[in-house]
């Protein structure tokens, strides 16, 4: 393995969000140590203790793996320093690709400022300015690839290190991941080339593509919650009464919640077939809804708690037909902040 | 009066209430101007993106119609549209669209008066809600 001069200088930076995605990083195991052998890590505030100014120094970082949405002001001019400071941007994470759980502020209306905010001091420092929207990083800057996941999976985090960083050498230990990703990406992955810019590690079908359950024919008598009835009878979670979105949402993880009797919450986003998440989750559940009975129907309705925050947990900035800010597209040599 | 317009995009099974439609016309009754027609084979068969995406479009209000329970051209459509509405309405209203933006309205082909009315109807009741809210200003 080569090192030293060839080595890529990475960063990696979490801007609203709650470093899990970082903690999926070094939670790669016995994949960190070769990383080091060919990634040098030139910033990471969280890991490192790195400063801005550490950046000052440093030419131009090769990848940077930026996690977490975009809600403050800092956090935007964090996403757009380290776009222009980065030759590739992976936007790693539901946050950073699709807005994720921060997004969801974006369904309460925007209320007045905060008012009476404590005098700022050493301990308590003021607040940054908050965006009028929660955004995914897409639609700040252009973003060169998406790890999505809540956190992302370590295979597929892996693939897309060894993807973005490695040194064009054909990667190891990659079975899994390159079974799950879409074939140009898996192709480039072992080719030790730089895969399509725009790609999304992550699967291009449905959840329900890989999960293990077995799927008869659906009939949705009434809604429940995991801990209110949950029969370990490897059925399809949608069918026994639970909100799964797997039918709404990107494979890649390999099913991993519904084979434990999670229902699926949508963390990879939606797949390129599907227009809104939503409309397919509405779509998927009512049309087998066990009755004929207008009053019925209504009745069931009522009992969904909090649709928009349950089918667009994770992806309300961006995937959400009403509420979405449009992605910046373009080369980032184009863009000018 | 204000000079809002509403724009309402109506999905007509092309079986009944597209019939219907035909008929009010044809039988000279006074409608709205404000509303897209788009014909669709059954009312089942419009997709709840459908009508996310028309109101993503633009538009101020969404009807499907369908036939009458029962008599669908396809036995069972209708029911299909039947057991999506209350849901979807519900998810719109938590998106920021007012129930009466979206209805589902059973319309027989022998019926271009109750077309007629029900248009007219609903194009006032937007009226008077105005035009959509944003949840939030983009940024």
């Amino acid at each position: 393995m080569k090192q030293g001069a060839n080595k890529k200088k990475v960063a990696v930076y979490t801007a609203t969000g709650c470093r899990t995605c970082e903690h999926a990083m070094v939670d790669l195991h016995y994949e960190v140590n070769p990383l080091t052998h060919w990634a040098e890590v030139v910033f990471w505030p969280y890991l490192l203790g790195s400063a801005w100014e550490d950046l000052n120094g440093e030419g131009r970082v090769d990848v940077c793996f930026f996690a977490g949405a975009v809600q403050t002001a800092d956090d935007q001019a964090a996403a757009v320093r380290l776009r222009d400071k980065s030759q590739i941007l992976v936007a790693v994470g539901a946050c950073a690709a699709f807005g994720g759980l921060p997004g969801l502020a974006n369904l309460s209306p925007a209320g007045p400022e905060p008012e009476a905010a404590p005098e700022p001091s050493p301990e308590m420092p003021p607040l940054p300015p908050l965006l009028p929207k929660v955004l995914a990083l897409g639609s700040v800057v252009p973003v060169d690839y998406v790890v999505p996941g809540c956190p992302p999976t370590p295979p597929l985090l892996w693939a897309a290190f060894q993807a973005v960083a490695g040194l064009g050498t054909a990667p190891a230990r990659l079975g899994y991941a390159a079974s799950r990703l879409p074939g140009p990406v898996a192709e480039a992955l072992a080719a030790g080339l730089l895969p399509p810019r725009g790609s999304v590690f992550a699967g291009d079908k449905a959840v329900c593509a890989s999960c293990s359950r077995v799927k008869e024919e659906k009939l949705f008598r009434r809604v429940l919650r995991p801990y209110q009835a949950y029969e370990e009878s490897g059925r399809c979670l949608l069918e026994q009464g639970l909100i799964c979105q797997g039918v709404a949402t990107r494979e890649g993880c390999g099913g991993l919640c519904t084979a434990v009797g999670v229902p699926c919450r949508g963390c990879f986003g939606k797949p390129p077939a599907i227009v809104d998440p939503g409309a397919k989750m509405v779509a998927a559940i009512s049309s087998t809804i066990d009755s004929s009975d207008a009053e019925e129907i209504a009745c069931l309705a009522e009992d969904f708690v909090d649709l928009a925050g349950t089918f667009y947990r994770y992806l309300l900035p961006s995937q959400c037909l009403l509420m979405a800010t449009p992605m910046t597209v373009g080369k980032h040599e184009d863009h000018n902040p | 009066m204000s000079d809002f317009e509403p724009k309402i995009i109506a999905f007509l099974c092309n079986w009944c209430s597209y019939v219907a439609a035909d008929a009010a016309g044809v039988s000279r009754f006074l409608q709205k101007p404000n509303v897209r027609v788009i014909r669709v084979n059954c009312s089942g068969m419009v997709d709840p993106t459908y009508v996310l995406q028309a109101f993503a479009l633009g538009a101020d209000g969404v009807i499907i119609g369908g036939c009458w329970p029962g008599d669908c051209h396809y036995i069972s459509g209708n029911i299909k549209a039947m057991r999506r509405a209350p849901l979807l309405k519900k998810l719109l209203s938590e998106l920021g669209i007012e129930p009466a933006r979206f209805r589902l309205e059973w319309i027989a082909a022998s019926e271009p008066g109750p077309y007629a009315r029900i248009m007219n109807e609903m194009v006032d009741e937007i009226r008077s809600l105005g035009p959509r809210r944003e949840m939030r200003a983009t940024a």
